[in-house]
């Protein structure tokens, strides 16, 4: 497996990649206006500065001012959720593990419904992102500091601790659900089932940089996290400074994690379940695994946000994937019992 | 043991505490290069905690200096330079290969950027022949049984290539064959200069291969040294409190222990037992945990019933093989007899060298015999042996081995 993870890395992540793109531009051609592969691919090229042909404008401002920040946003949120699980998995040595571990989504949903409570989304439409990532990082923090015992970070205290965090945190958004008005409670509801409609190139902005320079830290980080799934203490062993790593990737995972679900909502299972098919397909190895986590991440997402598109009502990206990954989720626990509980 | 200028670890005065328990309690010690030592001790008796002291994962108090440098200055990635630890029931959930998992073993020796080098891969593969595990080296870790598992961590431990390698029950779940093989490889490495400390319950398989013993108990040590020094009854039953005996096997040469619980308190009662060749091991060790006061002879050196006597720390009266009993030894003898409120007679062969035995017994205020087999049979002296067995038979209890409880 190891002696040929560079040259598997020189095949694989490129092949993926080209597929991604594929995705990007199909994704984008179609929709309720279906415009020609060659002609979407014409206006993106001419928008981002490299051609120069005359289209018709509505076709141009639908592919590039309502479509493609769609696609892209779903591409950079659905990477940073799968990178996140497969960091969380390797950390904490648990392929069950997924970013929701970290409390992310209950502190999210309280920044986005305090922000809605306040009326506030209407002034800016950075306001309920700003929020939401917020709440998230707060939240994170806080389970974060409730399990740290003598500089280090049991995994037992982190799984109870970011479950306690994330009953409280939630009770607290039901609970002034009950003091807003309909439209409000609409507004949120809609937010935390997870959309990516309506996503312009500002929502791009709000996230491409923190979740770019987290997968890139994380993606460097690899080896380590190869090492530290031998054990906290076999890791240290061979020379890895394990309590500081986790902490490490606990915050960079937090960071991007936060960044995406701020834009996106609450979208479950994408951490989970990617991870877990790549695993499959190229084996533990994180240098090759944590990329192609990152591109087989965008490409899931990007593929069921289309798949909800297509249905005869748009259906939110978050009831797809939770659609898809409630019965792939069963489906790894009964494997996992057949197989005296060792997962792939 | 050779005390050297530098040794490979020093220890000085090493406290570790969890909270207010204090689970390592002013441990002191030096280890040279090329001991292999075994750290033996019951359960919580700290050698887990003492290992992972030895390598930083625990941060104790005290002084652990490793090859000159106190640990406390160095980094995790620059003690795993210097001494592996292999640690116990070791899970990965996760597919890599037994190659992956020994190239985590070069961990310490890579730089930030580039991946492992030819030499770490040569190195891996060459840990791997060395340990018998180069024929799983594609076989993913979450599928290999606890054995195939653990020799390949001891691979990984190997190939960090450090002069202490530290080894915490590395044969927990081994099968016998490769429990030997873990321990006669560190054995080997220690020939050639590097040094193990390896946590062992199996007593006996640390009396065989370790050349030094430390043995602890909670958090102390209770002796330190060569392994007959360190393995005796008193020893053992401080730190495991336990009643053992410890003596030479006869059938294989080695140390061998014999734990028996003492579930019956010491009796007054005095019983002589009169045996030989094999005859009353097993009264004695039968009487011996039922608490009573034992004697026994006369036995010709080399007799394994003197061995076993020996053992129990009994009372026992030994001859020249192969002529008759003195008369020095049969004065004892009688002495030992008249003593005792009992004596037993074994089922035993009677001949010429043994025959004054029986004329001891006869001096017997109670004498049991015990009978699995007619005397005739045993007899070598041409009936002399039978007609005394037989006078002395009348005037007393007559029992079969499996049958002595009821007579006692």
């Amino acid at each position: 497996m190891s002696k040929n993870v560079y040259t598997k890395i020189k095949i694989v992540l490129p092949v993926m990649a080209a597929a991604l793109l594929v995705l990007i531009i199909v994704t984008t051609a179609f929709g309720s206006v279906n415009v020609p592969l060659r002609q979407t691919l014409g206006i993106i090229l001419k928008n981002l500065g490299f051609a120069s042909i005359q289209i018709d404008s509505r076709l141009e401002s639908i592919i590039f001012y309502i479509r493609l920040p769609r696609v892209i946003v779903a591409a950079i949120v659905g990477a940073a959720l799968s990178v996140s699980g497969t960091v969380m998995q390797g950390m904490f040595r648990n392929p069950m593990a997924d970013p929701g571990i970290l409390g992310v989504s209950s502190g999210a949903g309280l920044g986005a419904v305090t922000a809605i409570a306040l009326g506030i989304t209407s002034k800016s439409m950075f306001f309920l992102p700003l929020f939401a990532a917020v709440g998230a990082l707060i939240a994170s923090f806080l389970i974060f500091m409730l399990s740290v015992r003598n500089g280090k970070v049991p995994v037992m205290n982190l799984i109870l601790s970011g479950i306690a965090v994330s009953m409280f945190l939630s009770a607290v958004t039901t609970t002034i659900l009950k003091f807003i008005s309909g439209n409000q409670v609409k507004r949120f509801i809609f937010w935390s089932v997870g959309s990516l409609n309506d996503k312009t190139w500002e929502s791009v902005e709000i996230i491409i940089f923190p979740v770019l320079i987290c997968t890139v830290m994380l993606v460097l980080l690899a080896k380590e996290l190869n090492v530290m799934l031998l054990g906290e203490e076999e890791a240290q062993s061979v020379g890895l400074n394990s309590s500081r790593m986790r902490k490490i990737m606990l915050i960079l995972s937090s960071v991007s994690t936060a960044a995406a679900v701020s834009v996106s909502g609450t979208i479950s299972f994408v951490g989970l379940i990617v991870p877990h098919i790549l695993r499959l397909i190229v084996g533990p190895d994180h240098r090759i695994l944590l990329p192609a986590s990152a591109i087989g991440g965008a490409f899931f997402l990007l593929a069921c946000d289309f798949v909800g598109i297509m249905m005869p009502r748009e259906i939110n990206v978050g009831i797809v994937t939770s659609l898809l990954g409630a019965p792939y989720f069963l489906y790894l626990l009964n494997k996992a019992r057949s197989n005296a509980g060792n997962l792939r | 043991m050779l005390k050297s200028n530098n040794p490979v670890l020093s220890v000085k005065d090493l406290d570790y505490k969890v909270l207010e328990n204090q689970i390592l309690k002013g441990l002191s010690f030096e280890v040279q290069a090329g001991e292999f030592i075994g750290l033996i001790g019951p359960n919580g008796a700290g050698k887990t905690t003492l290992l992972k002291c030895l390598n930083g994962i625990y941060k104790a108090g005290g002084q652990i200096v490793l090859e000159k440098e106190n640990i406390r200055g160095l980094s995790a990635r620059d003690i795993a330079k210097k001494a592996a630890l292999m640690h116990q029931n070791i899970t990965i959930n996760f597919p890599f290969s037994a190659l992956d998992i020994v190239l985590m073993g070069r961990y310490p020796y890579l730089d930030r950027v580039r991946g492992e080098s030819k030499r770490d891969y040569e190195l891996a593969r060459k840990y791997m022949e060395y340990t018998g595990t180069d024929n799983l080296e594609n076989r993913p870790i979450n599928r290999m049984s606890g054995g195939e598992r653990q020799r390949v961590m001891f691979a990984k431990t190997l190939a960090q290539e450090t002069e202490l390698i530290l080894l915490d029950e590395p044969t927990a779940s081994l099968d016998i064959a490769y429990e030997e093989q873990i321990f006669k490889i560190s054995k080997e490495l220690c020939g050639k200069g590097r040094t193990v400390i390896a946590a062992v319950h199996d007593l006996k398989i640390a009396s065989r291969y370790c050349s030094r013993l430390i043995l602890m108990k909670e958090g102390e040590i209770i002796a330190d040294g060569p392994v007959d020094v360190v393995l005796n009854s008193q020893n053992l039953s401080k730190s495991y409190g336990v009643n053992a005996l410890v003596y030479r096997n006869r059938v294989t040469g080695m140390l061998d222990f014999h734990i028996h619980e003492s579930l019956h308190p010491q009796k007054e009662t005095r019983i002589h037992i009169i045996g030989g060749g094999g005859s009353a091991s097993g009264v004695i060790r039968y009487l011996f945990e039922l608490g009573y006061q034992l004697s026994a002879g006369v036995f010709a050196y080399g007799d394994s019933d003197l061995n076993c006597a020996q053992v129990y720390g009994i009372g026992r009266i030994a001859c020249m093989p192969f002529s008759e009993i003195d008369n020095k030894s049969h004065k004892e003898n009688i002495r030992m007899v008249k003593n005792a409120d009992a004596v037993v007679l074994c089922n035993m062969p009677f001949g010429r060298q043994n025959i004054r035995n029986l004329e001891a017994a006869s001096f017997a205020k109670k004498l049991i015999i015990i009978e699995d087999e007619g005397a005739v049979g045993r007899d070598y002296t041409d009936g002399e042996a039978t007609e005394k067995y037989n006078s002395l038979r009348e005037n007393s209890i007559v029992v079969t081995y499996a049958r002595l409880h009821e007579v006692l």
